[in-house]
């Protein structure tokens, strides 16, 4: 399979509702690796499946450029525009988009039939990526006789018969019960890096990010967050917003002042859950009364208060004590200032508020 | 704007401009064509002559276009009244559940189903004085007097009344019963329980979750009242006398008798008539959606 | 007395009434037609027989099976046509976004209330002019045009519920527009087809008044024509043969409506109460 970098360009998307103009996409700007896979990461509504759409060519932005490889696939500069199909480009669904009446096989056969290949040439690929995908024997099926996991292969299977050379897919483990989507976020990966194929994934779940990806874009509200890799995104966040939105339970942040001159700035520290130690009272960093401890196989979550702020530890051992104290090695803890932006600390002096 | 908007646009235009081209050519330009004539003054082998206002002139003297008017109004304010009442009833007795229920509600097409000018036959055969099935009834019942229901204004009145409600009935207990049906069980449910009894709980719970259907109904049905033709020309014909015509029907006579001008001059009220109402039920109603 | 109790009453006298409201001018139809004559009603028994219908089935002068093949061949004609070309607007006006998309739909929904006899003058002389009348093309074009309402109500709810991604899927997969309208979304609203073909015939086998101007004889003119002007041969009208008529008109149109019923109400009560 061909592999093909992709460059996003100061993109921007302008939406013209009944309410007046929305920003939908903030000058995006992304360089993705050629057999790289590419995650996009954000909560609902912040712009990912606009933005999968105008690379797609669904959708148009309304200022940018998009290059696949060399090609030019979308310049507002040089007035070019071209149809998802020209892009060679090929698209997993969220609800899968399968063709109701049309069986597996037709399914998987609709888009070779548009490029005109030979019903030969087609029954081969088709058996090819169907078996690739263990659904040879559902070929006579109609969509509604498959369970869920198997519909999904049908459109992972028609999207790569065609041999694209980007690939992407919108959420496409979302409707998926929560056991069936592990098994196949593995399958997923070890398909698409098999295959190579430049891919494009669109998730809000950051479990799901961080597992697949190669490297993740996070937005929110249509501005890029960061992007980097799994690593980057969970020990340097660059804002409040990716260090909460990575990691599970979220990182915890607390309120503080630094004391150095007279203006004394607010800043927010952050600490994860898992980095923070639970000590008996006094022998630690502050001191916490215990609201709440749960169960989770065999990790506790406790949830304590200090200063009116809640605070949630993760540990293997815990006793029932009511008053603790926290401690945690100083490297792990993030410093961002007021907007919520890191601060690279050397040495930063505060206390908290 | 986007750089394929143009193409979009085009594929877009192409492919309603069959429909549109249709309409247009056969229902627009024959309106706007009709109220051109109107302003003539067209009889057979006399030149066509342009006239102005006059045609309007004479019909606004003319006490045969007011008759048909009031007629028409008369005819639609009973029909729609009586079908509306009647299609209500009917669809309140469909909604319960009742051995034979499926078979009344497929019975309930069959009058739909045929086609009107063959009903109008029918209904003429029922209304014969001779032959016809109310005289025989009365007959039977012991009366010695037969009624000429045809014969005089009054009666055939409410003959072509009755007909069309049979005729109509049918689609507006249709319309209705499937918007009873949306209404969920439970709001009755409560509403029982709440000690409504069953003319309160039509009044207060029925009725207004069935306003949105059957206010698109009676603009339909009234729009088809107003402009009604085939069942009044093939059952009475407008007689006797001219009595039961209907604005449309009256316009057919003037087009087919006298002067094809004045046919489109009252095709032409006619259809303001029909439209200047429609808009003026919606204003009125306040339809939301459109 | 309870309210079940009034129900129950409600139920049954309600049933009979609505029975014998919609029976009764059938039967009397049925009746009159299989009578060898209508004597029976003024003192007279009452004959079983056919020979109603031997005489219009048969009789040339009566030219009843003319009427009927050309509202066959009217109707046949019609009624994919219209569906083709409503289909296109359907598939324009519920998948891409332009300016007509909200408009159109209004405007061909309008057309529904206009009266034929605004419209039928004009054609009159517009088909006079180029010698249509009385022919196919006489009833055709304007039928195409007044039952395109229907298609096109029935076809745009059907169309409407047909997630919006297949398009998306398909034009990834490298369909043109017509070819996913014919190939993905025509199938799947087959059952709105069905309902709109149905629908649309039966409108051309009632149409009346277009008929009874654009046409002139047995030639053209259709079944509704012909059997509201049917007038007998000899000056009194003939009710048996015309009963017979009725009925033998009637009877397929009812058996169709009957066995299509659930597309029939669906056809017709999803553009009302949607809306």
């Amino acid at each position: 399979m061909k592999k093909t970098a992709i460059l996003v360009r100061n993109v921007k998307k302008i939406f013209s509702t009944a309410k007046g103009r929305v920003l939908a996409l903030d000058r995006i700007n992304l360089e993705i690796k050629p057999g790289e896979l590419f995650i996009i990461l954000g909560p609902s509504g912040c712009g990912k499946s606009t933005l999968l759409n105008i690379i797609a060519g669904l959708e148009e932005p309304t200022e940018g450029e998009i290059f696949f490889g060399d090609k030019v696939v979308f310049s507002d500069k040089k007035h070019l525009s071209l149809e998802p199909f020209e892009r060679d480009v090929a698209m997993v669904f969220q609800s899968y988009a399968l063709y109701p009446h049309m069986t597996v096989y037709q399914n998987m056969a609709f888009p070779l039939k548009n490029l005109k290949y030979k019903k030969k040439k087609i029954r081969e690929q088709v058996i090819k990526i169907a078996q690739m995908l263990r659904i040879e024997t559902l070929l006579e099926r109609k969509p509604a006789e498959l369970s869920g996991g198997q519909r999904q292969r049908v459109a992972i299977g028609r999207a790569l018969v065609r041999t694209p050379q980007v690939l992407l897919m919108d959420e496409p483990l979302s409707n998926l019960d929560a056991q069936l989507r592990a098994e196949m976020r593995v399958e997923l990966k070890v398909l698409i890096k098999d295959l190579g194929i430049t891919t494009i994934y669109v998730t809000h779940d950051q479990t799901e990010a961080m597992t697949l990806g190669d490297r993740i874009a996070i937005l929110k509200e249509g501005v890029l967050q960061q992007t980097g890799s799994p690593d980057e995104l969970f020990y340097c966040p660059k804002n409040t917003f990716v260090a909460g939105f990575i990691g599970t339970p979220s990182m915890n942040f607390l309120s503080a002042e630094i004391i150095k001159s007279i203006k004394k700035p607010n800043i927010t520290i952050g600490i994860r859950p898992q980095d923070i130690e639970i000590r008996p009272p006094n022998k630690g960093i502050i001191n916490a009364f215990v609201k709440l401890v749960e169960k989770i196989g065999d990790k506790y979550l406790v949830h304590v208060d200090y200063r009116k702020q809640k605070i949630i530890i993760e540990t293997s051992n815990f006793s029932k004590e009511k008053e603790v104290s926290l401690f945690w090695p100083k490297e792990k803890m993030h410093f961002f200032d007021k907007n919520g932006e890191r601060i690279e600390s050397v040495e930063i002096r505060f206390s908290f508020v | 704007m986007e750089i394929r908007f143009h193409k979009r646009i085009t594929t877009a235009y192409i492919f309603v401009s069959p429909l549109l081209l249709i309409i247009f050519l056969f229902i627009l330009v024959p309106i706007l064509g009709t109220c051109i004539n109107s302003f003539f003054q067209d009889i057979p082998y006399l030149p066509k002559k342009f006239v102005g206002m006059r045609n309007y002139l004479i019909l606004i003297k003319n006490p045969d276009f007011w008759d048909a008017l009031k007629f028409t109004i008369f005819f639609t304010l009973a029909s729609v009244s009586l079908e509306t009442i009647l299609g209500i009833s009917f669809a309140l007795l469909l909604k319960e559940r009742f051995p034979g229920r499926g078979i009344l509600r497929t019975m309930l097409l069959i009058p739909w189903a045929i086609p009107t000018v063959i009903s109008a036959r029918i209904w003429q055969l029922i209304y014969n004085y001779n032959y016809g099935l109310l005289n025989y009834l009365l007959q039977g019942l012991g009366f010695s007097d037969k009624i000429n229901w045809l014969g005089t204004p009054q009666s055939a009145f409410w003959a072509l009344v009755l007909a069309d409600v049979w005729k109509t009935t049918p689609f507006m207990a249709i319309i209705i019963l499937t918007g009873l049906q949306a209404i969920p069980e439970d709001i009755y449910k409560q509403a029982k329980v709440d000690g409504a009894r069953f003319i309160k709980r039509f009044f207060f719970i029925t009725l207004p979750l069935l306003r949105p259907a059957l206010i698109v109904a009676l603009i339909f049905r009234t729009a088809d009242s107003l402009r009604i033709f085939d069942l009044v020309y093939v059952l009475t014909g407008g007689g006797p006398a001219g009595a039961t015509r209907t604005i449309s029907v009256l316009g057919f006579q003037y087009y087919t008798s006298a002067d094809f001008g004045l046919g489109a001059a009252v095709s032409s009220l006619t259809f303001l008539i029909v439209f200047g109402f429609s808009l003026l039920y919606i204003r009125l109603w306040g339809i939301k959606k459109l | 007395m309870s309210e079940r109790r009034i129900k129950s009453i409600f139920i049954v006298t309600g049933s009979i009434f609505l029975f014998l409201f919609i029976i009764t001018p059938i039967f009397w139809m049925m009746l009159i037609s299989f009578s060898k004559n209508i004597s029976f009603l003024t003192g007279g028994t009452y004959q079983f027989s056919f020979s109603n219908y031997i005489t219009i089935l048969t009789s040339k002068s009566l030219h009843m099976m003319d009427y009927l093949k050309n509202s066959l061949i009217v109707a046949s004609i019609t009624s994919p046509i219209v569906l083709i070309i409503s289909s296109f607007s359907a598939y324009a006006i519920t998948r891409i976004n332009f300016a007509g998309r909200r408009i159109i739909p209004l405007l061909v929904l309008s057309i529904s209330i206009f009266p034929q006899i605004s419209i039928v003058g004009y054609l009159y002389r517009w088909m006079g002019n180029f010698g249509w009348i009385n022919s196919y093309v006489a009833l055709v074009l304007p039928y195409l045009a007044w039952t395109s309402p229907l298609a096109l109500w029935i076809l745009l709810s059907y169309f409407s519920q047909i997630p919006k991604e297949l398009d998306s899927a398909a034009l990834i997969d490298g369909a043109k527009r017509p070819k996913i309208l014919f190939r993905i979304i025509l199938p799947l609203a087959t059952p709105g087809v069905l309902s709109g073909l149905l629908l649309v015939f039966i409108a051309c086998f009632n149409e009346f008044l277009f008929a009874l101007m654009l046409t002139s004889d047995y030639r053209a003119q259709t079944i509704s024509v012909g059997i509201s002007l049917f007038q007998g041969l000899h000056g009194e009208i003939p009710w048996g043969e015309l009963m017979a008529a009725s009925f033998f008109v009637t009877f397929p149109l009812i058996l169709l409506t009957l066995v299509f019923q659930r597309f029939i109400i669906e056809g017709l009560t999803t553009g009302a109460i949607k809306e």
